[in-house]
């Protein structure tokens, strides 16, 4: 069997290449689907706990029923972010973050 | 012994795959590659899902993120006209320091992940982990609790499900025979014992939260009129 440690490795190297996506890009759309990464490397590192805690077998499902709230409020996060940017785009005519800097001038 | 060699290969094959995904959507120049690319990491991740058991999350993520997600950052490439991105001169220092962050935080991960008590000596990170931790809370008093007898049992590996203990925890009027006869275990049923019971509020906030986010994601999404 595979052990918890190789989950938890799993999970890490997907939030740190989200992390970086999210540094990285200047285009506001793919560090969105970065942040997205970033949450179910949360869900991998979630499951794999739920069943590394269960006791006689039966997996701890406290972790999964979080995983679940994780993927709907990332669900609800995904509109209102691009809505946002849909919004972005109208003012501005572009989604490089580089554009927002009003504040600079 | 055969099928517990398959799930490991698959379970590697499938994270080196999600991983080369992920550095796919960082890697692309279009957006278009980058969610198709993020579509088959999920798709391999719900894979990695079901390989754990857990399938009803499996089937989540597949219809939430590959189904729903994916389309809404579709549609809004499709109606925004992006390009991909230039590369300025400024860029490559940028993009290093970035990606000297994020190896730092993997190291850091990776790092915790092989510390976890008993990932070298083959015993279960898990419950020693609990258990350092019930020590920590302690503090003064220092007083450990007796090694639990059933940790080492399953060698630093998620232990087996078990369908019978399942069985009884669905239903515990069972009785022993018919628990030893379950084959399957009931992922859905349980899962939704445990929403519908003890996390049912927050379940009916969620719901709230996802009201709230779809009227303003169309509030905010709208053409504003001058008049």
């Amino acid at each position: 069997m595979i052990p918890l440690a190789h989950y938890l490795i799993l999970s890490g190297i997907l939030f740190s290449i989200g992390l970086a996506g999210v540094l990285v890009r200047k285009n506001i759309l793919v560090v969105f689907m970065c942040l997205e990464m970033m949450l179910t490397a949360a869900n991998v590192a979630l499951v794999a706990f739920s069943r590394a805690q269960g006791t006689a077998g039966v997996p701890v499902y406290d972790a999964q029923v979080l995983s679940l709230f994780i993927t709907g409020i990332a669900a609800a996060e995904v509109a209102i972010g691009l809505a946002l940017i849909v919004a972005m785009f109208r003012a501005r005519r572009t989604v490089e973050s580089t554009a927002l800097n009003t504040l600079k001038d | 012994m055969f099928e517990t060699s398959l799930c490991q290969i698959l379970f590697y094959l499938l994270a080196v795959v999600a991983i080369l995904c992920a550095a796919g959507v960082v890697g692309f120049r279009s957006p278009i590659n980058s969610a198709m690319s993020m579509a088959l990491c999920f798709a391999m991740v719900a894979i990695i899902f079901f390989g754990m058991g857990a399938q009803f999350l499996g089937i989540v993520q597949c219809i939430v993120y590959a189904g729903a997600i994916l389309v809404l950052f579709l549609f809004v490439v499709m109606m925004l006209d992006i390009h991909g991105e230039e590369h300025s001169r400024g860029s490559y220092i940028h993009a290093a320091v970035g990606m000297l962050i994020a190896g730092f935080v993997a190291g850091l991960l990776i790092k915790a992940a092989l510390d976890l008590p008993g990932a070298k000596d083959n015993t279960c990170p898990a419950i020693t982990l609990c258990e350092s931790a019930g020590e920590l809370l302690i503090g003064e008093a220092r007083q450990v609790k007796e090694a639990p007898a059933a940790a080492p049992q399953y060698g630093g590996c998620l232990p087996e499900l078990s369908a019978a203990a399942a069985a009884r925890l669905e239903n515990p009027a069972i009785s022993e025979a018919d628990a030893a006869k379950a084959t399957s275990i009931p992922d859905v049923k349980l899962l939704g014992q445990c929403l519908y019971t003890r996390y049912n509020i927050p379940f009916v906030i969620l719901s709230f939260a996802l009201l709230a986010g779809t009227v303003g994601a169309v509030a905010l999404a709208r053409k504003i009129r001058k008049d």
